[in-house]
């Protein structure tokens, strides 16, 4: 296996480690070293009382919004998933339109509303923005799920049908990997802009990177919403380019053509 | 043995096979022919469960199919799709040791006959075994086919269409080895194609269908000499059917002992065909030739008009 | 979404032996929500918690059994499906959408002691499910039928007709049209805020996108650099580009004279349409530009071997190709401004997000639905609008 890696591998100019080390790299300094930049803030704020937030650590905000990031894409992925694989199923095959039309309608809701909608239910908090990044990350996955599964030649699937596979084996060991750099696809796009879209958060009390954003729009304090904007979009690249990195080495191990 | 009996698959309203009844004994090489869409892929796939006949019955090794699990079924029969359907994800060693590994052999064993299989078909071990399908020529994916489909050593042997969509050249090559290796390995293979000379090459046991119908079947001679129809006689090439016939058989069983040789006569090894033969006697404007053994040596003589007396007689023989 | 359409249509069955497992399964869904959720919720005043109702006490035997009886109609319609028992299974599904507003009449005369004029009534979680998944069983219909978007869209238009006028005329005590009544014209003004926000920031962006998408036809570099900022912009949460446009733009109201009489400030409409049209850009210069290169090159030589000149290739052949997938952008750029308009409230922008946010800092969740409601309803309909626009403009028409 090691040696057919090292034939495929791409030849790239830069290591593929390197982007998500330096995005990480500056994540982690922007949430543990945020006030070494007051002078820059100050610039940008010269009035306020305060330019460098304070209500609570940045590197604590980060690990709320990763949570809730992580526990809504983990939920998704593992729903959205196997959505798609039961109805690409023998047996879920009645299912898959409406799968399919779900899928699409689910990113017409926009998250603002779902959010509105989900703290009646759920309270404040946490939970309403996980419910409403759920939704809102479906899409991608589901149908990326779909397109993978239904992309696989016809003719393998009866190859490994007729070598005697069983249908679990056939999803493990051929259709799965083969859709597996489509799928990472989707998730790649659901939890970026799942990324982006958890500052909503904010709004209904579910305290993360969004905070400082919120707090900066109320206060009129540009200083604030800057931190924020550049955390959450530091976070937003490191992840992205983790997946960059993930998906070409899938890519290689494929070696798909 | 592979035995079907009044078969029939029916796909809602179309019939795509209709009441067929064949025999293949075991070691023997049987080639379905027929236009597209006849039915020739839903025979064989009927044959390892992928698809359920709807009636008649399908008689394996005496035990009729339904009594097998279709996955384990399916592991004792080697199968070889119609467009390769290689795993594009795993490279040629892991493509031919698929099935062995679901019977769980041990990674040595599974090594060992992946390595014996390659080098049964011609693909040397270092240049092949770690390439994935995408870097292979259409011939080298054929044969990697072939061998996925021996890997577990299977008594049956499904093939079709194998050679389907190689050049003229490949593919005979390919028709050649596939001969040598069924001398040597005697598996009992059922053989789609829509290509007559194919059949006529490898087949002991030639079936021609049409519209899910079986029109004909018998040995390949049997039917060059006998078509049952005007299809069948178009199907094996119409007026060329003389020559067809003249390549399946022999020189040597047709030479006579040596005559008074004229000295320019020209030579002909006795393994090749009456058609070859043929074409030699056009070619150098005569109606005789030497025959010789591997070592160039003459052994006996071949002349046209005898050519064309037992030609007449193996028309009677054949007629029983 | 493109990719979604691109999917091969699964085989459908008409053999009438096989169950609409979908059907059957979504009508179960309805029935025990409406036996086991609450259907209504009573609130002696719009402070207090409101007492929620099951179905037996919200509409009565003959309501509840109404109700019963049409649901599992459509799971015995489904079991043994047809062209025929399809078209009656979209009769139904019309019908009971058509009859929930009459519930909840029912229910407020039920429910409701007339000594309360404060009294309200909510919507329980069986309405809301119930109204799910029926629209669930609209889209299973309208594609097993093979209709286009464009009758589901017309009919939903009827049952909304329908809801209307019972709200306005019998309704009075359901919360939401309390909430609206209170802020009738806050409401009215508010839609049209949003609407104009939208259409402004998705007309400007067509246009752009138009342009840049031809540019970077011309000029391959700007290709590369263009796609990137544009996504890097995408990565920053709308709530920032709102935020962050704050600022710059009050200064600039305050220190150039003119774009203040413009109307350009600090807060308010403009750094919402900027942040918007920002937004709009990626989908928008994406789908155009997509659009316009896969159009068949086969044809566009055609068109040359004919003898057209540039400009009427350009207008009469890749044009018209390319106006599909052209407006698939367009409609997901309006989706997602409609949505994004509604943070926008946030920053004194106006629109409907102004009661979402309003409600939410008052703790009164029917304020929220009156924002949220017609932000969802906004974006099904346009989705749904330009959706069948698109369909319908497909070259070759529909089918
Ligand atoms: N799964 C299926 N469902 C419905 N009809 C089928 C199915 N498989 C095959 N058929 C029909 O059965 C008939 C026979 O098909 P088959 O694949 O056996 O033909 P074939 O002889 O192998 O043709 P070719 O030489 O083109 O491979 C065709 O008319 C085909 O349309
Ligand atoms: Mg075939």
């Amino acid at each position: 296996m090691s040696n057919s890696l090292s034939v495929a591998q791409p030849r790239k100019r830069a290591p593929l480690w390197l982007w998500p080390l330096v995005w990480g790299a500056l994540l982690l300094l922007s949430v543990v070293a945020m006030s070494a930049a007051e002078p820059l803030f100050r610039w940008i704020e010269p009035d306020a009382r305060q330019v460098i937030y304070d209500r609570a650590d940045f590197y604590v905000l980060l690990g709320r919004h990763l949570l809730v990031v992580g526990i809504a894409a983990l939920v998704t992925v593992v729903v959205g998933v196997s959505a798609g694989i039961a109805v690409t199923r023998e047996r879920g095959s009645d299912f898959l339109p409406l799968v399919g039309q779900l899928a699409s309608l689910g990113q017409t809701f926009p998250p603002v509303a779902v959010l509105a909608l989900a703290v009646p239910v759920l309270g404040f908090g946490t939970l309403p923005i996980i419910v409403a990044l759920m939704l809102y990350g479906m899409l991608p996955i589901v149908r990326n799920t779909l397109a993978g599964l239904q992309a696989v030649d016809i003719d393998i699937k009866t190859a490994a049908h007729a070598m005697g596979m069983t249908p679990t084996q056939t999803l493990r060991y051929v259709e799965l990997p083969l859709a597996a750099p489509v799928i990472l696809a989707g998730i790649r796009t659901s939890v970026t802009i799942n990324i982006a879209t958890a500052a909503l958060g904010a709004t209904v009390g579910a305290s993360n990177l969004g905070d400082p954003i919120i707090s900066g729009i109320v206060n009129g304090n540009m200083a604030y919403v800057v931190q924020g904007a550049l955390t959450i979009a530091l976070l937003a690249l490191t992840v992205d380019s983790l997946f960059e990195l993930l998906q070409r080495q899938l890519r290689s191990r494929l070696s798909a053509p | 043995m592979i035995e079907l009996s009044h078969v029939s698959k029916r796909f809602g309203e179309e019939t795509a096979v209709d009441d067929i009844s064949l025999r293949v004994p075991k070691g023997k090489f049987c080639a379905l022919v027929g236009t597209s869409g006849c039915g020739k892929s839903t025979t064989l796939r009927m044959i390892n469960r992928l698809i359920e006949h709807s009636e008649g019955d399908i008689i394996l090794d005496g035990q009729a199919i339904e009594v097998y699990d279709p996955v384990k079924l399916r592991r004792r029969i080697g199968y070889v799709i119609q467009h390769t359907g290689l795993f594009p994800h795993w490279n040629v060693a892991r493509n031919i040791g698929l099935v062995p590994r679901l019977l769980k052999w041990s990674a040595a064993d599974v090594q060992g006959r992946v390595e014996e299989l390659m080098d049964l078909l011609g693909l040397p071990v270092g240049e092949f075994a770690h390439k994935y399908p995408h870097q292979l020529s259409g011939g080298q994916a054929q044969r990697v086919g072939v061998a996925r489909a021996l890997a577990a050593d299977p008594d049956i042997l499904l093939m079709d269409e194998p050679f389907g969509a190689l050049d003229p050249i490949t593919r005979e090559k390919l028709q050649d080895e596939l001969a040598k290796l069924q001398a040597r390995l005697h598996k009992t293979v059922v053989f789609v194609t829509h290509d007559m000379d194919e059949a006529l090459k490898l087949a002991d046991h030639l079936v021609v269908m049409r519209e899910g119908r079986i029109v004909q079947q018998g040995s390949p001679l049997a039917l060059l000499q006998q078509p049952a129809d005007s299809f069948v006689e178009s199907l094996l090439g119409g007026l060329e059917r003389g020559l067809k016939q003249a390549a399946l058989t022999r020189v040597k069983d047709h030479m006579t002992s040596m005559g008074p040789t004229l000295p320019a006569q020209s030579r002909i090894p006795a393994d090749f065909s009456l058609r070859q033969a043929l074409s030699m006697m056009l070619r150098d404007h005569s109606d005789r030739l030497t025959v010789v053994d591997q070592h160039d040596v003459p052994i006996g003589e071949l002349s046209l008009r005898r050519i064309i007396k037992e030609a007449q007689l193996d028309k009677g023989s054949a007629r029983e | 979404m493109s990719l979604l359409d691109a999917l091969s249509t699964p085989r459908l069955r008409w053999d009438g032996r096989h169950p609409n497992t979908v059907l059957v399964s979504l009508s179960l869904i309805m029935l025990a929500a409406f036996w086991s959720l609450d259907v209504v919720s009573m609130a002696p005043n719009r402070i207090v918690q409101g007492t929620s109702y099951g179905a037996l006490e919200a509409l009565g035997w003959p309501g509840a059994l109404l109700a019963t009886l049409l649901l599992s109609f459509i799971g015995i319609l489904a079991w043994q499906p047809s062209p025929r028992h399809y078209r009656a299974l979209l009769a139904a599904v019309m019908t009971l959408m058509a009859l929930m507003p009459v519930g909840l009449i029912a229910s407020s005369y039920l429910l409701i002691d007339p000594e309360l004029p404060q009294a309200r009534l909510g919507l329980g979680a069986a309405y809301w499910v119930v109204l799910f998944v029926l629209l669930l069983c609209l889209i299973e219909i309208r594609l097993r039928l093979k209709l286009t978007r464009l009758w589901p869209t017309l009919l939903l238009c009827g049952v909304a007709l329908v809801w209307w006028l019972c709200a306005t005329l019998w309704l009075d005590s359901l919360a939401l049209v309390q909430e609206f009544k209170a802020r009738d014209r806050q409401f009215l003004r508010a839609i049209g805020q949003h609407v104009t926000l939208v259409g402004a920031a998705v007309s400007i962006s067509v246009v752009v996108g138009l342009v840049l998408a031809m540019l970077m036809r011309r000029y391959a570099r700007l290709q590369k650099s263009a796609f990137a900022v544009l996504n890097f912009l995408q990565t920053i949460p709308s709530l920032a580009l709102f935020g962050l446009l704050l600022a710059p733009l009050a200064w600039l109201a305050a220190n150039v004279p003119l774009l203040g009489q413009l109307g350009v400030s600090g807060i308010g409409t403009t750094p919402a349409l900027i942040a918007l049209i920002a937004y709009s850009l990626l989908p928008m210069v994406r789908n155009t530009y997509i659009a316009l290169e896969e159009v068949s090159p086969d044809t566009l030589e055609a068109a040359k071997g004919m003898g057209m000149r540039a400009g009427q290739r350009f207008w009469q052949v890749r044009l018209p190709l390319a106006l599909p997938v052209l407006l698939e952008g367009v409609r997901i750029t309006t989706v997602q401004a409609i949505g994004l308009t509604a943070v926008a409230a946030l920053i004194g922008a106006g629109g409907l997000g102004t009661f979402i946010f309003q409600g939410l800092g008052q703790a009164a969740m029917d304020m929220v639905l009156l924002g949220a409601l017609p932000i969802l309803m906004l974006a099904l309909v346009v989705d749904a609008g330009l959706g069948a626009l698109a369909e319908a403009l497909r070259p070759g028409g529909t089918r």
